[in-house]
């Protein structure tokens, strides 16, 4: 009896910072002797990684030179919306990754710690989008509003342009993108090193201090992404308000960036990395979190939409009335049957998500799917202002322009991603929770 | 047929009035019907190798009883992959279409009526509708789909008569070869669940 009660006050706490040190250096070892963990297994050479990095540089570093090609030739506003289209997606998986880790941080989630640093590593290359979104903003400040039509508006008296103005100036407006940008590179990069420390010191209370951060900064990072999206997507149309828009871009956060994980774990696996560590269990719940965002993503667009087609006031319906004409009403579909119906229809069976092959195509799929969003949300609003002055590439032409500048974008993003994959060893080595995620498995 | 039979067996269980079971293929020394027979284990380790000696000897009406949940019980049970999830479907399917006909038959066709000015036919108001609808008998799916497969609620279960059974809310473990299974033989099960270490292994009557 009497060796029951010692064994129940001993219990380690879920996060383990109750173990003695002795138990604690005790676990470390019996982990880093477990064969799975294994120098092979667990970190991959930067030569390996180049394979892929560099045709993916190459991708995109044609699709920048035919980007600025056509900035130059056809029309910048052109260009440059198709940039913003690849700009947005890549920003979308960032600042996912970086939104997943601070909530894995927060609830102590288990499960996914062989992932973690996977899901550290894309949110820390966040400082790429970010760099390009100050470059965007600084060329739309200096040439007057190409796409962001109300920086310059012209000596014409616009009223509803005058009430906004306390907000939408370019002043302001760059002061807001400067600070978004360091909050996000600030957050994601403490959040890499503090991991990567306890690789090598093996000290349990990181874990701790990074839960305390995560709690202060997932309200940092609702605040600037969405605001980040009021002022680059939904400013697109200064007349035009959404009390939904910044849920709606997260929700293709949220998506973007597991689907992108999936896509980073199949890679892993194929190259023979992470054997017995991430497993068909992990892969079923990374695709649990892709359909969840799937169908969370189908709900607040929906509930947008409706909202706005009921009260039906002329400043909100202009946005999908100009969406539902200039030749864009196949993009509905696209949102409607390609982004909700048709992914979910697949993903709700279990065998798609348990399938790592599988899954990988899916995210593949839905991650081309947030395109397609970014897309519906920019594309149109260079045509409508085309109409007005002129400069959209037609035919083929434009079309080139357009998938240019999103190869371009994601083909840095994912080559910059790749080096910083083969940089550290892919998982957290000694995490407190680390043995939970290794014998992870869903019961249901 | 033998489906029939199946759901008249559970049935007979809730209305013994109205219905009657199967005359039983083994019965007791007093003419009772054979429940099962029922083996005692003392230790979790114990129970889950005889759970799938059972299994490996190709009974599919056993059950195993313990006091807390074991994990991967469900694989050295053998179970099969529940048939609820695509009922739930079906039952989402059936409300989605309700919700559409109810709706679009109505407003469309039987009783247009101007609302807002909205065309009668637009679909957008549905939406809200169908989602309700649809989730709205798949949960009711689950719950009585989730009754109806494991037989609950029922008043009183044949091993209630078994006074060792009561020990299985403590500290022991229970594994049951029910006598309705097709390769039921008291021999042959009291022989495999010996193998398997079982103890106090014993022959329960039906309740009634």
């Amino acid at each position: 009896m009497t060796q029951i009660a010692t064994k129940t006050a001993n219990y380690p706490a879920p996060d383990s910072t109750s173990m003695t040190e002795q138990e604690w250096e005790a676990r470390l070892q019996q982990i880093a002797a477990d064969p799975r963990m294994s120098e092979e297994n667990t970190t991959i050479s930067s030569a390996s990684v180049r394979k892929f990095a560099i045709p993916m540089f190459f991708a995109g570093l044609v699709g920048l030179v035919v980007t600025i090609v056509g900035a130059f030739s056809i029309s910048p506003r052109h260009a440059l919306g198709a940039f913003e289209v690849g700009l947005f997606t890549a920003l979308a998986i960032s600042l996912g990754s970086m939104f997943w880790v601070m909530v894995f941080h927060s609830l102590n989630a288990s499960w996914s710690i062989t992932l973690r640093r996977q899901f550290e590593n894309l949110a820390s290359v966040v400082w790429l989008p970010a760099l390009l979104m100050v470059i965007v903003a600084l060329i739309e400040v200096f040439s007057g509003g190409i796409l962001l039509r109300w920086i310059d508006s012209g000596d014409e008296y616009n009223h509803l342009l005058e009430v906004k103005r306390p907000y939408l100036n370019p002043t302001f407006f760059m002061v807001r993108v400067l600070v978004y940008a360091t909050a996000w590179i600030l957050i994601s990069r403490t959040l890499l090193a503090w991991s990567k420390k306890s690789d090598e010191t093996g000290d349990r209370r990181l874990g701790r201090k990074a839960r305390r951060l995560a709690g202060f900064a997932i309200p940092v990072f609702a605040l600037t992404c969405a605001f980040a999206a009021f002022d680059f997507l939904m400013s697109l149309d200064y007349r035009f308000f959404s009390t939904m828009w910044g849920v709606y871009y997260f929700a293709s956060c949220g998506l973007a960036s597991v689907s992108a994980i999936a896509i980073v774990a199949f890679m892993l696996r194929r190259a023979g990395k992470l054997d017995g560590l991430v497993t068909k269990e992990h892969s079923h719940d990374l695709g649990k979190l892709v359909f969840a965002f799937t169908v969370f993503w189908a709900y607040i667009s929906f509930s947008q939409y409706f909202l706005i087609w009921y009260s039906n006031i002329p400043e909100e319906t202009a946005w999908f009335y100009n969406r539902q004409a200039h030749g864009y009403q196949w993009l509905f579909i696209v949102m409607v049957a390609g982004h909700f119906i048709f992914p979910f229809l697949l993903l709700i069976w279990r065998q798609t998500k348990r399938n790592p092959n599988l899954l990988a195509i899916m995210s593949l799929y839905m991650i081309l799917m947030v395109v397609m969003d970014m897309v519906w949300i920019i594309r149109p609003m260079v045509s409508f202002a085309a109409e007005a002055d002129g400069g959209e590439g037609a035919g083929i032409v434009g079309l080139l322009v357009d998938i240019a500048g999103v190869v371009g974008v994601l083909g840095i993003f994912a080559g910059v991603a790749a080096m910083k994959v083969a940089k550290s060893p892919l998982l957290p080595l000694k995490d407190p929770m680390l043995h939970e995620s290794m014998k992870h498995k869903n019961y249901v | 047929m033998s489906m029939l039979n199946t759901i008249t067996n559970y049935a007979a269980d809730y209305f013994p009035m109205l219905l009657r079971k199967d005359n039983p293929k083994f019965v007791t020394e007093t003419g009772k019907p054979v429940y099962g027979i029922v083996a005692e284990f003392d230790e979790t380790p114990k129970v889950f190798k005889a759970a799938q000696k059972v299994r490996d000897a190709g009974y599919s009406k056993w059950d195993l009883h313990s006091p807390f949940p074991i994990h991967d019980i469900e694989e050295a049970m053998g179970f099969k992959p529940t048939k609820l999830p695509l009922m739930a479907g079906g039952a989402a399917i059936v409300g989605v279409t309700i919700a559409v006909l109810l709706q679009w038959g109505t407003s469309a066709y039987l009783y247009p009526t101007v609302v807002q000015g909205k065309p009668f036919e637009a679909w957008q108001p549905f939406v809200p509708i169908m989602f309700e609808l649809g989730v709205l008998l798949t949960a009711f799916m689950c719950l009585f789909g989730m009754l109806a497969l494991n037989g609950l609620p029922r008043w009183h279960h044949p091993l209630f008569t078994h006074d060792r059974f009561a020990r299985v809310s403590n500290d022991r473990f229970f594994i049951v070869i029910e006598a309705c299974d097709p390769s039921f033989e008291p021999t042959k099960v009291k022989k495999l669940l010996e193998e398997a270490g079982g103890q106090h292994i014993t022959l329960v009557a039906d309740s009634d």
